[in-house]
C-alpha cells in the first residue's frame, strides 16, 4: 500500500471524495495537505489509512480529480 | 398585511429556513473551504450538503458544477461576460429583465451586438421562428428568460434550446422567476448554463443566487481571488467550482438556501404551481368583472404562464394604485419591475402596472381581499 493521502484539486472534491468512499465502505478523513509542496498549497487530502489504492481508483471512476499521494505529514 | 410580492423575494420564508440560517451563524460559524480545524471541516461539509441539494433538485450533473452567487442578476452577469467578446452576436427574447439587458448594454460599447427576438404568447411555433430568425453567424450565446417576470408569459426553453444546439449555440436561462415553480430538469432540458434566484422561488434569504453548469464550456471569470486552493498560483483555477466562487461565501444564506430548496422538494414544485396558478386564475377571472380594470394578457393558462398577473386601473397611475393597495394591507409591486422591455413589448412603459405575485403561502381569503380592494379603488377612481 502507498501513502495514505490522496491529495484533491478542491475542498468539493474532498467532501465528493468521502462521500462516494463511505458508500463503498472505505472510511476516510479530510485534512489539509501538508504544506511543504508548491502544488499541494492549501489544498485538502482525503487520508485514507487502509485500502488506499483501492480508493484512489474508486475516487478517479467517480470523477474525483486526484492531484497525487503524500505521506502524512508529508508531501511528496 | 397580506404580502403579494412574491416575485421580487418570497416572505414570509419557511421557518426551517430562518432556523438553518441561525443554526449556520450559531453552530458553523468558519469559513468554508479555508482551514483544516474541524469547524472549518463542519462549515464545508454544509456548503457542499447544500450543493448536493442544489443538484438533486435541478438534476444537475455533479455537486461541482453548482456556483453560488449573490443573486441572479450576478449569475446572468457571469455568463454574460464571461462568453462574449468583441464581435460576438447575442440573441435575448424582448421580455428579458434589466439583469441581462443592461450588462448587454454595457457589452455592446465594446463591440457585442444583440437581436432582440420576438415572444408571441400562446404560439410557440412562431416564438421559435423568431429565434430562429435572430441567429447569425456571429451569435455565440442566447440567453432568455424562462418567464416574464411582469407578465408572467413562459418561454419555450427547452426548443429554443434544441434549435441553439443545432447551430451549436450554447443557452443560458434566466429563471428567476420559474425556480421553484416550474420543474427544471437540466439533466433533460438542454440548458447549458443556469441562472437562478435563492431568494425566491427556492424561500432562501436575500442574497444568495446560482450559476449551474450544464456544459463544459468555459466561462471567463469576472471576479477574481482566493479560493482556498492552489493558493501558490497566482491564475485563477480552472475547476469548478472554485473557478468561480472567490472570496468567502455566504454561508448562513447558503445554509438557508439548502432549506429553501429542501422545503420546495417536499412540497413538490408541481403542487405549488397548481396552487399559486389556481389562484391567479381565480383573480384573473374577478378582476375582468371590475369597470375600470386593465388587463394585458389572456387568462393565466399552466401551459403559457407562470403565476403572475399585472394590471393598471383607469384613472391612476400603477404606483398611486400600489400605494392605495397598501392602504388596504396588501403589498404589491407597480412600476417597470426592472423589466423596460418587457413593459414596451405590452406598451406599458409609460406608467407601468400594478403586479400580483403569490406564493406557496398565499391564501383564497388574501385574494379575495385584493378583489373586494381593486374594486372599492376602481369605484373611488371612476367617481372622480
Amino acid at each position: 500500500m502507498g501513502k495514505p493521502l490522496i491529495m484533491v484539486s478542491s475542498i468539493t472534491y474532498a467532501m465528493k471524495g468521502k462521500s462516494v468512499l463511505a458508500q463503498m465502505g472505505i472510511r476516510s478523513d479530510i485534512v489539509r495537505t501538508p504544506s511543504d509542496s508548491r502544488n499541494s498549497s492549501c489544498g485538502y487530502s482525503l487520508f485514507v489509512p487502509k485500502k488506499t489504492d483501492e480508493a484512489q481508483k474508486i475516487l478517479e471512476e467517480n470523477g474525483i480529480n486526484v492531484v497525487g499521494r503524500a505521506e502524512k505529514g508529508s508531501a511528496p | 398585511m397580506i404580502y403579494l410580492d412574491n416575485s421580487a423575494t418570497t416572505f414570509p420564508k419557511p421557518r426551517i429556513v430562518m432556523n438553518a440560517v441561525n443554526n449556520a451563524m450559531v453552530n458553523f460559524g468558519a469559513n468554508p473551504g479555508r482551514g483544516g480545524h474541524k469547524l472549518a471541516l463542519r462549515a464545508s461539509q454544509l456548503m457542499f450538503d447544500a450543493r448536493s441539494a442544489v443538484m438533486r433538485f435541478f438534476k444537475a450533473r455533479d455537486e461541482n458544477s453548482v456556483i453560488f452567487t449573490g443573486n441572479c442578476t450576478h449569475a446572468c452577469n457571469m455568463v454574460l461576460k464571461g462568453i462574449l467578446k468583441s464581435g460576438d452576436h447575442a440573441v435575448v427574447s424582448c421580455l428579458e429583465h434589466n439583469a441581462v439587458m443592461r450588462p448587454l448594454e454595457k457589452l455592446s460599447h465594446n463591440g457585442v451586438t444583440y437581436t432582440a427576438a420576438a415572444v408571441y404568447p400562446g404560439d410557440n411555433d412562431r416564438t421559435l421562428d423568431s429565434f430562429r430568425k435572430a441567429i447569425n453567424r456571429n451569435t455565440k450565446l442566447i440567453f432568455c428568460t424562462q418567464a416574464s417576470n411582469v407578465w408572467g408569459i413562459r418561454l419555450p426553453v427547452e426548443r429554443i434550446t434544441a434549435l441553439a444546439h443545432q447551430y451549436g449555440i450554447p443557452v443560458a436561462v434566466d429563471a428567476a422567476q420559474s425556480a421553484g415553480v416550474v420543474d427544471i430538469d437540466l439533466a433533460d432540458s438542454g440548458i447549458d448554463f443556469l441562472c437562478c434566484a435563492g431568494h425566491k422561488g427556492l424561500y432562501g434569504p436575500m442574497g444568495t443566487g446560482l450559476l449551474i453548469f450544464n456544459t463544459d464550456i468555459s466561462l471567463d471569470t469576472i471576479v477574481e481571488g482566493g479560493t482556498g486552493s492552489n493558493s501558490y498560483s497566482l491564475e485563477q483555477p480552472e475547476i469548478l467550482p472554485d473557478r468561480f466562487e472567490s472570496g468567502t461565501q455566504n454561508l448562513p444564506g447558503i445554509a438557508g438556501l439548502k432549506a429553501g430548496v429542501e422545503f420546495v422538494m417536499r412540497r413538490r414544485t408541481d403542487n405549488i404551481f397548481s396552487s399559486e396558478m389556481n389562484h391567479m386564475q381565480y383573480l384573473y377571472d374577478n378582476l375582468m368583472r371590475i369597470k375600470g380594470v386593465k388587463l394585458y394578457t389572456a387568462r393565466p393558462d399552466k401551459f403559457y404562464c407562470v403565476p403572475v398577473l399585472s394590471f393598471n386601473i383607469d384613472g391612476a397611475d400603477s404606483e398611486t394604485v400600489s400605494s392605495l393597495l397598501d392602504d388596504f394591507g396588501i403589498a404589491v409591486r407597480a412600476g417597470l419591475h426592472c423589466a423596460p422591455r418587457a413593459h414596451e413589448f405590452m406598451g406599458t412603459l409609460d406608467g407601468g402596472v400594478v403586479r400580483i405575485s403569490p406564493s406557496i403561502y398565499t391564501t383564497r381569503g388574501d385574494i379575495d381581499h385584493v378583489i373586494l380592494s381593486v374594486s372599492k379603488i376602481a369605484y373611488n377612481l371612476s367617481k372622480r
